[in-house]
């Protein structure tokens, strides 16, 4: 029995067809099983990121073994080798351009609690007071917190008039359910409380210069214990509270949406 | 290689008789007049759906029908022309008769897989065909998660039967790919084919490829109707604009298989009945394989207002425009092959040059939905109806029937009665303009799509959309009856009618059972027409 | 129905063709296309995959710890041999060596009914322990959220690489049956190579599953 390699490009001459050797049918099993082998070793090493790509790497090496050899694209016209590594591309493109979408979506998929300062801040450490926070969240409460809690932050705002239990009296020192502390009013402003709505459409920035500010309505802080800041997933060590450990939803600063809607003649005013 | 005699009269229609003679074919021209008369057969039902739809629209409020069953209705009318009439018509019915002979081969690469095939896309189509009887689907032919999995209904059967079809439309790419490849006549050189075989190749490139998307999809979403899988359900954690991902991968190229094969019956119309040389041959073969390969990288425009990101949405806006350009190539090449020709406005030219009116239009709006910024608020709109209407429509049906007349002496023997053919013609452009030229205007204005009322300040340009709609039925019924006649009709024709220069006119007409009486040789280029000078026009007009 | 055929070596090719070696050449290509509409349908798969796991890398290293990996390990190995097998069949197809093509035939075909033995174990256990997919996952012990995702993956692809499977089985059977009619021989054995193809492809399929599914912890 004779191998030929050749092949005849002449229409309507026989074709000599080649005839894979059993011995390199058997070596190329043989080093698929070996690769194998090694795919799963290599799995119980921690490369960590690179574990994904090392696998793949395999993989391909493997089905290429397989197609080249087994699947004879190594000893045919090339035409049947480009058509099948095609497919490839167009998979590439289909998964590439999904990702774009499903994958940079950015603010959509939130990987954490809401409640953390992200990295995000343009704040240092904003659980703790300084005077450009208060500043800042003075004016924000003028607009989100007035009409309930009233212009000192008395409970006493109009639209906390049908309220019961009315809206609580930000200058007194008890009954604070979450503790009157940073923390606390960051998580009440988060998560809401009873009837106190949720916040958490306000950017992290905006929330803690709220919080500074309506500490400052009253009277000295509580200090946040350890437990506090973890139960926020917080780590105070950190200027930002710790990367990863919370992604804001993604909101026009309250100052752009004012600038983008006053009229004219009212910015010339302020 | 032996030759059979052919005696004198024999042909692939009287070659053998009797019905299973047809059902058990493997000749590929029986077949391509099998799929023709089912095509138009589904042709005929999803048009009475689309009239349906445009009485129900006639005037605000409910005219006809509730809610519930409009839904249905436009689902049933998108599924129908997509899945069993426009992705088989003009390769399947058309480009099995058509293909081979132009190649000079005596039938496709796999004659059995033609004729399964066949089958695979009858059992398919009558699969999703049932659903009308047991609750049918209101998805919308696109099928959009969650409320496809939700929805009460036969959805899986419709699903299952585009899954079916979906067989069909691969198996027939793959066919016409290898027999391109393969079964070429001495002579024929890539240089040398006809672009209707260019289009055809890009045209089945598609189908391989994207059309196992489909099947993946429609799977999965059988999937979690039976299984709750989630993977495109939100309740379980699932992303439903995946699903939107994984439909439009093959959607969108679906368009081009749609669009790719009549623009390859323009390319042989165009120079035909222009006497003069394709312009820009090379540009109009490349530019086949320009849009099929843009193709597959701008479904995203779809998923504009769906909740895709703002990068995708961006790469996606950016990439569409860029269709725009091989589509533009053909375009200008073929009103540059006219330039200076003698032109005869027999019926094929006529639909030529109302696909180029129709597609054009359709084309440029096609742009403006590109530009994301737009196209948020078209979209959903009856700006994008009448966009894909103009192309698919007046781009695709225009091909098909472009194609039906120029080779309607090739499968029948018989010319077709020009007058009757003109007659229709008009009624068909003046119908389809005045049914969805008002369409772009009220889309503009922000009526929605798919909504089964809409407000009164639209009412005018419905009722004139609607009427247009019955002009449009007119044409094609004429057109359809014309053809008929012109069966018992029309005058014998000859072998050549047209003085055309591709493979499929050596031949009589009809071609006998294996294609060629004498096996062709290709020495030229299939467009080297001159104007002839001092010759009688090929039929007066 | 019949037309003129040309006999070389005992074999009548089909009279559109100019000779036995276009018809397999024409038969191969076929073939090759079909592959790349497999690529793509299981490619879609894959897609979700990729996406699913880049957004929920913890949950799917969660999540595949619960996967059996000696039984992926083990069926690894069988499909690799049966792969093996399964050229050895074609290469005696070649050679004409009809024993031989039965031999071989049956050793794939049995090695096949061991993958899915040792995969029916493997899903007979998950379903057991709640791990179903989707909509139906009751398990307790796997606690992330988005969980039941992972599993319906692994059911899906799973799932239609083993129908691929059976598929080929039912493949296999046929071509005995034509081979014990002494339809094959060194003149004519296209079936038996484009069923190679087919099997080998689904080998492929598996040799990507096996890491991105069992190895992710």
């Amino acid at each position: 029995m004779s191998d030929h390699n050749e092949k005849h490009q002449h229409e309507g001459q026989e074709h000599h067809h080649f005839i894979l050797p059993e011995r390199t049918a058997v070596a190329v099993g043989l080093a698929l099983l070996v690769l194998t082998g090694v795919t799963v070793w290599v799995a119980g090493i921690d490369f960590g990121r690179l574990n994904f790509t090392i696998a793949l790497l395999i993989a391909v090496v493997k089905a290429s073994l397989v197609g080249l050899v087994f699947m004879g694209l190594k000893y045919d016209r090339k035409e049947n080798g480009l058509i099948f590594v095609t497919s490839f591309l167009f998979l590439a493109i289909f998964i590439a351009l999904t990702a774009t979408d499903l994958l940079f979506r950015g603010d959509v998929y939130v990987k954490g609690p809401l409640v953390a300062a992200s990295g995000k801040s343009q704040f240092k450490k904003p659980w703790i007071s300084t005077t450009e926070l208060v500043a800042k969240g003075k004016t924000l409460y003028e607009q989100q917190c007035v009409a309930c809690h009233g212009a000192q932050g008395r409970g006493d705002g109009p639209a906390g008039a049908g309220l019961n239990p009315k809206p609580r009296n930000l200058t007194a020192a008890e009954g604070w359910k979450n503790g009157h502390k940073a923390t606390g009013i960051f998580k009440t402003l988060t998560q809401g409380l009873n009837q106190m709505p949720v916040f958490s459409s306000l950017s992290t920035d905006d929330r803690w210069s709220l919080t500074q500010y309506v500490l400052s309505m009253g009277p000295a802080a509580e200090k946040d214990t350890a437990a506090d800041f973890a139960a926020l997933k917080i780590d105070p060590t950190k200027d930002d509270g710790g990367a990863g450990a919370g992604e804001e939803s993604k909101s026009i600063p309250v100052e752009v949406a004012i600038d983008l809607l006053a009229v004219p003649e009212q910015k010339a005013q302020r | 290689m032996a030759h059979t005699a052919v005696a004198h009269g024999d042909n692939y229609l009287n070659h053998s008789h009797g019905m299973m003679s047809w059902l058990k074919t493997l000749d590929h021209k029986r077949i391509g007049l099998m799929y023709l008369f089912t095509v138009l057969g589904y042709f005929l039902i999803g048009g009475l759906f689309a009239l349906l739809i445009r009485l129900e629209l006639m005037f605000p409020g409910q005219t006809l029908i509730d809610p519930n069953t409009y839904n249905k209705v436009f689902t049933y009318h998108g599924a129908i022309m997509v899945f069993m009439v426009i992705i088989p018509a003009i390769p399947a019915a058309l480009g099995n008769f058509v293909l081979p002979m132009m190649l000079g081969a005596k039938d496709v690469a796999f004659p059995r897989l033609n004729l399964a095939s066949y089958y695979i896309y009858v059992f398919g189509a009558l699969f999703a065909t049932s659903a009308l009887f047991f609750g049918g689907a209101d998805t919308g032919w696109t099928f959009y998660t969650p409320y496809s999995i939700r929805t009460s209904g036969a959805v899986i059967s419709v699903i299952f039967g585009a899954f079916i079809m979906g067989f069909s439309s691969i198996l027939t790419g793959l066919n016409f790919i290898v027999t391109i490849h393969k079964l070429r006549a001495p002579g024929l050189s890539w240089a040398r084919l006809p672009l209707f075989i260019w289009a055809s190749y890009a045209t089945s490139i598609i189908q391989i490829l994207a059309t196992p998307v489909l099947a993946i999809t429609l799977l999965l979403l059988i999937f979690e109707r039976v299984f709750q899988v989630g993977i495109f359900d939100p309740k379980i954690g699932g992303d439903p604009v995946l699903f939107q991902h994984f439909f439009w991968f093959y959607s969108h190229p679906a368009v081009y298989i749609m669009i790719l094969p009549p623009m390859g019956v323009i390319s042989e119309v165009i120079p035909v009945f222009s006497r003069k040389p394709i312009f820009g041959y090379k540009a109009i073969a490349y530019s086949s394989f320009g849009i099929a390969l843009i193709a597959f990288v701008v479904w995203g425009h779809h998923l504009f207002v769906s909740g895709q990101g703002e990068l995708a949405n961006f790469v996606f806006s950016l990439l569409t425009m860029l269709v725009a350009v091989p589509t533009g190539v053909k375009v200008f090449s073929w009103v540059g092959t006219m330039y200076k020709g003698s032109i005869r406005l027999n019926a094929p030219m006529l639909y030529a040059l109302g696909f180029l009116q129709l597609f054009t239009i359709g084309g440029l709006t096609g742009v403006f939905l590109a530009t994301l910024a737009i196209d948020v608020h078209l979209t959903d709109t009856y700006f994008v109806i009448a966009h894909f209407h103009y192309v698919m429509v007046g781009g695709a049906l225009m091909g098909l029937l472009a194609g039906m007349h120029y080779w309607f002496p090739k499968m029948t023997g018989k010319m077709y009665l020009e007058k009757g053919a003109r007659i229709s013609f008009w009624w068909i452009l003046a119908g389809f303009n005045i049914t969805f030229f008002p369409q772009f205007i009220v889309g503009a204005q922000g009526m929605p799509r798919r909504y089964h009322d809409y407000l009164p300040e639209f009412s005018t340009l419905n009722l004139l959309s609607t009427v247009g709609s019955w002009f449009l039925a007119i044409g094609f019924f004429w057109a359809a009856i014309n053809l008929w006649r012109s069966l018992k009709l029309g005058e014998k024709a000859g072998d050549n009618p047209w003085n055309a220069l591709t493979l499929e006119w050596q031949s009589p007409s009809p071609p006998p059972h294996e294609n060629f009486l004498v096996e062709p040789v290709v020495t030229t280029w299939p467009y080297e027409y001159k104007a002839e000078a001092g010759l009688t026009p090929v039929r007066p007009w | 129905m019949s037309s003129t055929h040309i006999t070389t070596g005992g074999y009548q090719h089909a009279h559109h063709y100019k000779s036995a070696g276009d018809e397999f050449e024409a038969s191969k290509q076929g073939m090759w296309l079909f592959m790349v509409t497999e690529v793509l349908m299981f490619g879609g798969l894959f897609v979700a995959y990729t996406m699913f796991r880049a957004m929920y890398p913890e949950m799917f290293h969660e999540a595949s710890k619960h996967l059996a990996v000696n039984l992926g390990l083990t069926n690894t190995i069988i499909l690799i041999t049966s792969s093996l097998t399964m050229v050895l069949a074609v290469i005696a197809s070649q050679k004409g060596q009809k024993g031989r093509i039965l031999l071989h035939l049956g050793l794939t075909f049995l090695l096949s009914c061991g993958f899915l033995v040792v995969k029916y174990f493997e899903y007979s256990g998950k379903i057991h322990h709640g791990i179903l997919p989707g909509g139906l996952f009751t398990n307790t012990e796997i606690t992330h959220p988005k969980a039941p995702l992972f599993f319906s993956l692994y059911y899906v692809m799973t799932g239609i690489h083993a129908f691929h499977v059976i598929v080929g089985m039912g493949l296999m059977v046929w071509l005995a049956v034509r081979t014990m009619r002494n339809e094959f021989s060194p003149a004519f054995y296209t079936p038996v190579e484009l069923v190679g193809f087919y099997w080998h492809f689904v080998d492929m399929v598996w040799i990507f599953l096996f890491p991105l599914m069992y190895l992710v912890g």
